[in-house]
């Protein structure tokens, strides 16, 4: 009889699935494209450490974690806590998720949920002081018990479903109030006027660093690649904001020398594509990878992982803490071009503006499988963009890589597609 | 002489074509894909050239498509198949009047094109990961029910009763669908005919989606099969173009693009 190990050992952490599965994806994000900036190295660092080799990273303060942008950060850090975005793009988590989902969840969802019930939780949390979580879709809303049923504190942060009526935005703001006091309740520390007005400064930083990188992407041609953008707004979730700004502004600087030298990082007639749809989230960068491994652009975006994130600052005109409250409320409501709302103008008037700043010639309209919204906009989202000449192409997919050779064909013919007709403009 | 080879490197076979300089269709041939892709791939294009006496020097340029189309290192370039199959359905619905629409079932997917006057692709889809109403679908009917592939045709246009309904999209569970409509007695002749009529459902389901335009045009290695082109015809209420060798289309599109290509590459004095 052979030997049975009377104890399974547990996995150390870099070879854990969910770290392997991380690993393959940094490799092609690193390996498969020649001269990347160097700034980026910061990034690829970060991501080697908190993805491959499970290291913690410094926090102040109690950690709160979130589950969709929709939750205000400044009010968090001004409460002298810590933000962390929860929103996981793990297959291996999607599917520990998948035991006790429903199958036709999104992945996003599942993956979440999948993590927070796992040892190793990505990044290394230890134990969360609270999770606050939008109601921002059913299955996030629906998905707060089952995280209570793990033993998680969760504050359910009412989100309305319409974003123009007053009465919704008067509702917001109250529950943006009741956040605070919950926060309050959490750190024992009082918002104040001078901790808020310091959190909004760092966001603002943040944000402008941000701003800068994006407005590099409008060039022609591109100076550095969408998978490397996607990388940075990532690592945003979870890496500590000064941190994270500082090596942002780094890489700016890189970026910048690039634009002066017409530094090209892609083939000359590359196609340029706007994404949006679900949200790429590492290391899910399956679609955004797969478009420029195909030979094309990804020169921005629409989506909550990047764009829609971190493009809209806080505007302030009252500088008296209820106002500087409203106001933050405001942003967090009224740019918001989820799909989520009903009446959803916004958020193709965004697109369009994004085809037409950023040059593109084409949309990638990625769903995960089960989120019910971004299916249902597609049809309205695609004749809206092919009325005004823009080729989109839909494609629904989950975190799993099966059907990879299948979407890599898809791609290829788009993006041959606009290679032709752009050809034939030409003659 | 020079001649300008396509070849299509699908699941389930390696299709391969051959054109002269003017661009006429010099020869075409079909062997099974297996398991090793490469090997046989080169094997096909040797047998096509031998068949049409033409030496491997007299090709100028070669293209590969299809999935194996990457590890065809012998190409001079390779391209996705929806765009080769776009201009061989387009060549060739020539001769017909011309066709916008192109419906493609392969060894295991299916599309619809929509091409303008030029032929270029001007949107498509494609089936999402399953090989329900595929090649695949009909070629696990056809074992289950201990019929030849070449033979359903026959049996579709042989029924005496109504098509019987199968109602499962997944092919797995329509094969036990069809298993348990043999073990009630039902004729084989009236199962296929119902194979044929779900096939087409999902198929026209998918054309829309791109949205059907002027003359439909049928190819893949299923339009062989009259009894699933009746079956489509039905269901689009238009007549589809089916050209003589439906399963060439895409590599004789590759094999369009090579000459072009190459016409443009001595153009540019390369």
């Amino acid at each position: 009889m052979t030997n049975r190990s009377p104890e399974r050992q547990p996995v150390p952490f870099h070879q854990s699935r969910q770290a392997r599965e991380a690993e393959v994806m940094l490799d092609h994000i690193v390996d498969d494209f020649l001269e990347n900036p160097a700034g980026m190295s910061y990034f690829y660092d970060l991501f080697r450490k908190v993805y491959i080799r499970g290291e913690s990273l410094e926090r102040q303060g109690p950690q709160v974690g979130i589950t969709c942008i929709q939750a205000p950060e400044e009010l968090i850090y001004a409460h002298g806590a810590s933000p962390v975005r929860l929103c996981n793009g793990s297959y291996h988590y999607d599917q520990i998720g998948a035991d006790f989902m429903p199958a036709k969840s999104c992945s996003l969802v599942k993956a979440t949920l999948g993590m927070l019930c796992s040892e190793n939780a990505i990044p290394k949390l230890g134990k969360l002081d609270l999770i606050v979580n939008p109601t921002t879709c059913d299955q996030k809303k629906k998905s707060s018990a089952m995280m209570e049923g793990m033993g998680h504190v969760v504050h359910d942060l009412e989100f309305p479903n319409v974003k123009e009526s007053e009465a919704s935005r008067v509702y917001w703001q109250r529950s943006v109030r009741q956040f605070s006091e919950r926060l309050r309740a959490l750190t024992g520390e009082k918002l104040t006027k001078p901790k808020l007005r310091a959190a909004m400064a760092k966001t603002a930083r943040a944000q402008a660093a941000f701003r800068k990188m994006n407005g590099f992407r409008k060039s022609s041609p591109s100076v550095f690649l969408g998978k490397d953008a996607f990388l940075v707004t990532n690592a945003y979730f979870f890496d500590d904001i000064e941190r994270w700004t500082a090596a942002l502004e780094v890489l700016n600087l890189e970026l910048a020398e690039r634009e002066k030298a017409a530094f090209n990082a892609a083939q000359k007639k590359a196609p340029r594509i706007v994404f949006t749809g679900s949200p790429p989230i590492f290391p899910n960068l399956k679609l955004p990878l797969l478009i420029e491994q195909a030979g094309g652009v990804v020169v921005a975006d629409e989506t909550c992982s990047a764009n829609r994130m971190l493009y809209d600052m806080t505007a302030v005109d009252e500088w008296l803490l209820n106002d500087m409250v409203d106001s933050l409320a405001d942003k967090y409501l009224k740019p918001c071009t989820c799909p989520i709302f009903t009446r959803n103008d916004d958020r193709l008037r965004r697109l369009l503006e994004l085809a037409s700043t950023f040059k593109a010639d084409g949309v990638v309209y990625q769903s995960f499988a089960g989120c019910q919204v971004y299916e249902m906009e597609q049809r309205s989202v695609s004749d809206a963009l092919n009325k005004a000449g823009i080729p989109m192409l839909y494609i629904e997919t989950d975190y799993s890589p099966d059907d990879m050779g299948q979407l890599s064909t898809r791609i290829e013919a788009f993006l041959e597609s606009i290679k032709t007709r752009k050809r034939q403009q030409r003659t | 002489m020079s001649y300008f080879a396509g070849i299509d490197i699908g699941s389930t076979a390696i299709k391969v074509a051959l054109v002269d300089a003017e661009g006429k269709i010099k020869g075409v041939h079909v062997a099974d894909s297996g398991s090793l892709f490469h090997k046989n791939a080169k094997e096909a294009l040797r047998v096509l050239l031998e068949k049409s006496g033409v030496d491997r020097s007299e090709v100028k340029y070669l293209i590969a498509t299809g999935y194996g189309r990457k590890l065809f290192k012998e190409a001079d370039d390779s391209i996705s198949e929806i765009t080769a199959n776009a201009i061989g359905a387009h060549e060739t619905g020539k001769a017909y009047g011309g066709v916008r629409t192109i419906i493609n079932i392969g060894g295991q997917d299916s599309k619809a094109i929509q091409i303008d006057d030029a032929g270029c692709v001007t949107n498509f889809v494609m089936n999402d990961k399953c090989a329900a109403g595929t090649g695949r679908f009909l070629d696990v009917a056809a074992r289950n029910m201990d019929i030849d592939l070449e033979e359903l045709g026959d049996y579709h246009f042989n029924g005496k009763g109504a098509p019987l309904s199968i109602n499962s999209t997944c092919t797995v569970f329509a094969e036990s669908e069809i298993i348990g409509l043999l073990a009630n007695g039902h004729g084989k002749e009236e199962i296929v005919a119902g194979i044929h009529y779900s096939i087409a459902k999902r198929t026209v389901r998918l054309a829309k989606r791109v949205g059907i335009e002027d003359r439909v045009y049928f190819d893949g290695g299923p339009a062989l099969n009259k009894g699933l082109v009746a079956a489509i015809q039905d269901e689009l209420q238009r007549e589809l173009v089916v050209p003589e060798y439906p399963q060439t289309t895409t590599a004789y599109g590759a094999a369009v693009l090579a000459r072009s290509e190459y016409l443009a590459d001595l153009k540019d004095g390369l």
